[in-house]
């Protein structure tokens, strides 16, 4: 089981490129003309986003147990 | 609302279905997320020149920045191998404006266009897809269609939420990273790539001349690479003391490498384009398989929406899968040996090679290239060299 995470983005460096979203297998992202969102509850913490992501604008918080 | 059909997407692959359907008479709405389409491009701009006559856009010069006469290819150690035509091959588009006139083609073919209008979901009735719930100003649209078309490039949101497998793994996409920048030395009439395990693991670094002095200068690599596209491109500009002081604008995008979708029409949900991960997995160009996967969908759209039979729109998944999808997974096959090649393998087979064998690598006769290194000495000395290159005979 890998880690549980809160997927986090630095808005600075996030250019909306929507390839985060696409390469998540849960759809656990969105990203719209003007902003990055994350649903935490589609998260299974696969980290796949944080190394496709281009510029290297997400980053993963572990989360404590029941969180 | 209510529309025969519903596009999700004014990229490249949307723009041309909404064309089509609509100059077929069928009432059609063609929306995107972005307030000006087009902008932010996330793209290198270049596109072969035979596009243009046979997806019937005109060779406007507002969207052509420049014609380009052939390629260099530069190997890791610095051997070149270069291809040049007397007639221009292909064009550097502006595809701000680019993408912008494909929707207004579409408007003027008696489509309707909406910016800035997001799809956010679909809407189910009666175990079926019958329209899509979108945001366009922030106010909720309701949009029913009798067919649905998700042309919404990587993310392809509308597609998975319509229950199409459009999954591929990590290593199946690349990121990408450009600058467009001011840039000097090199011949502007050729697109330049240069390749290396160093340099751009199992991509490359590309320079796409818009002007004499100005150029898209970017990488790609395989997604799942520890360090970032942006890592790898600014290494490559300062070994190479090429300042990134000029920068005009900086792009970013994800690109699928390979994963084609198998199913392209559900019901009565078609994908296309990047959705449907319809890219050249070899260099990661997806406007022209975009055109072709659209006009193939719009065709079998117009089809089953004239007899009155959705099962029809099922004649795009197998006609694309027999033409450009067989075709696509020839080039997937050399992409995934070529991942295997070392830097010695991509300088001998460069310094080998002639324009000859650049002409075939352009067309795309990668069968042809391959035998030609097979009779070169220096490939016969290597087991592990013959055994690569036989892979893909
Ligand atoms: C850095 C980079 C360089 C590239 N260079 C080249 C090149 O030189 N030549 C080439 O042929 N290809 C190139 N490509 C690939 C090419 O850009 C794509 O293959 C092509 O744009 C695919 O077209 P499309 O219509 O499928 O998707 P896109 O062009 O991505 O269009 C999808 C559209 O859908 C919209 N959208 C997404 N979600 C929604 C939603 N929920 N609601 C409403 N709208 C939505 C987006 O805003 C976008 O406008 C490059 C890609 C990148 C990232
Ligand atoms: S991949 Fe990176 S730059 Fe692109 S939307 Fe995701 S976080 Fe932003
Ligand atoms: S960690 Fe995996 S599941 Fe979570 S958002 Fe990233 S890609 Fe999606």
């Amino acid at each position: 089981m890998p880690e549980k995470i809160r997927v986090v983005v630095n808005e600075d460096r996030c250019y909306l490129c929507g390839g985060c979203a696409g390469v998540c297998p849960t759809l656990a992202i969105n990203v719209s003309a003007s902003r990055w969102e994350f649903f935490q509850e589609k998260c299974i913490s696969c980290r796949i986003c944080i190394s496709a992501c281009p510029v290297g604008a997400l980053s993963g918080e572990p989360l404590g147990v029941g969180e | 609302m209510k529309y025969d059909v519903v596009v999700v997407g004014a990229g490249i692959a949307g723009p041309i279905v909404a064309r089509n359907v609509a100059k077929a008479g069928f009432s059609v709405l063609l929306i995107d997320k972005k307030p000006a389409i087009g902008t932010p491009k996330q793209c290198a701009e270049g596109i072969s020149m035979t596009v243009f006559k046979k997806y019937d856009i005109p060779y406007d010069r507002r969207y052509i920045n420049r014609e380009i006469y052939g390629a260099k290819l530069y190997s890791p150690s610095g051997y070149e191998l270069e291809l040049r035509y007397k007639e221009a091959s292909g064009v550097i588009l502006e595809r701000k404006v680019f993408d912008k006139m494909l929707a207004y083609y579409a408007a003027k073919a008696g489509a309707d266009v909406l910016a800035r209008t997001e799809a956010v979901d679909v809407i189910k009735k009666g175990g079926r897809v019958a329209g899509i719930k979108a945001k366009h100003e922030d106010e909720p649209v309701e949009i029913y269609a009798d067919v649905i078309v998700a042309a919404d490039g990587v993310e392809s949101k509308i597609a998975r939420k319509a229950g199409i497998n459009t999954y591929a793994p990590p290593h199946e996409f690349d990121s990408s990273y450009e600058y467009e920048m001011l840039i000097e030395g090199f011949d502007p009439d050729l697109i330049h790539l240069w390749f290396g395990n160093e340099v751009a693991p199992r991509g490359y670094v590309w320079v796409f001349p818009k002007d004499e002095d100005r150029a898209n200068v970017g990488i790609g690599i395989n997604s799942d690479n520890p360090q970032t596209a942006k890592y790898y491109l600014d290494k490559w500009l300062k070994e190479n003391n090429i300042p990134a002081k000029k920068l005009l604008e900086i792009n970013v995008g994800v690109v699928p490498v390979g994963g084609f979708v198998k199913e392209l029409a559900k019901d009565n949900v078609v994908v296309v384009g990047d959705a449907a991960r319809q890219v050249n997995p070899m260099h990661g160009g997806g406007m022209a398989e975009a055109m072709e996967a659209g006009t193939i969908a719009s065709k079998w759209i117009v089809k089953a929406l004239e007899e009155e039979n959705i099962s029809l729109l099922q004649n795009y998944t197998k006609e694309w899968w027999e033409t450009d999808g067989k075709r696509l997974e020839k080039v997937l096959k050399v992409r995934k040996v070529t991942e295997k090649l070392t830097d010695e393998d991509l300088d001998l087979f460069i310094q080998v090679l002639g324009s000859a064998d650049a002409e075939k690598i352009a067309s795309g006769n990668y069968g042809g290239v391959i035998k030609a290194l097979l009779k070169h000495p220096k490939v016969i000395l290597s087991p592990r060299r013959i055994k690569l290159l036989r892979e893909l005979l």
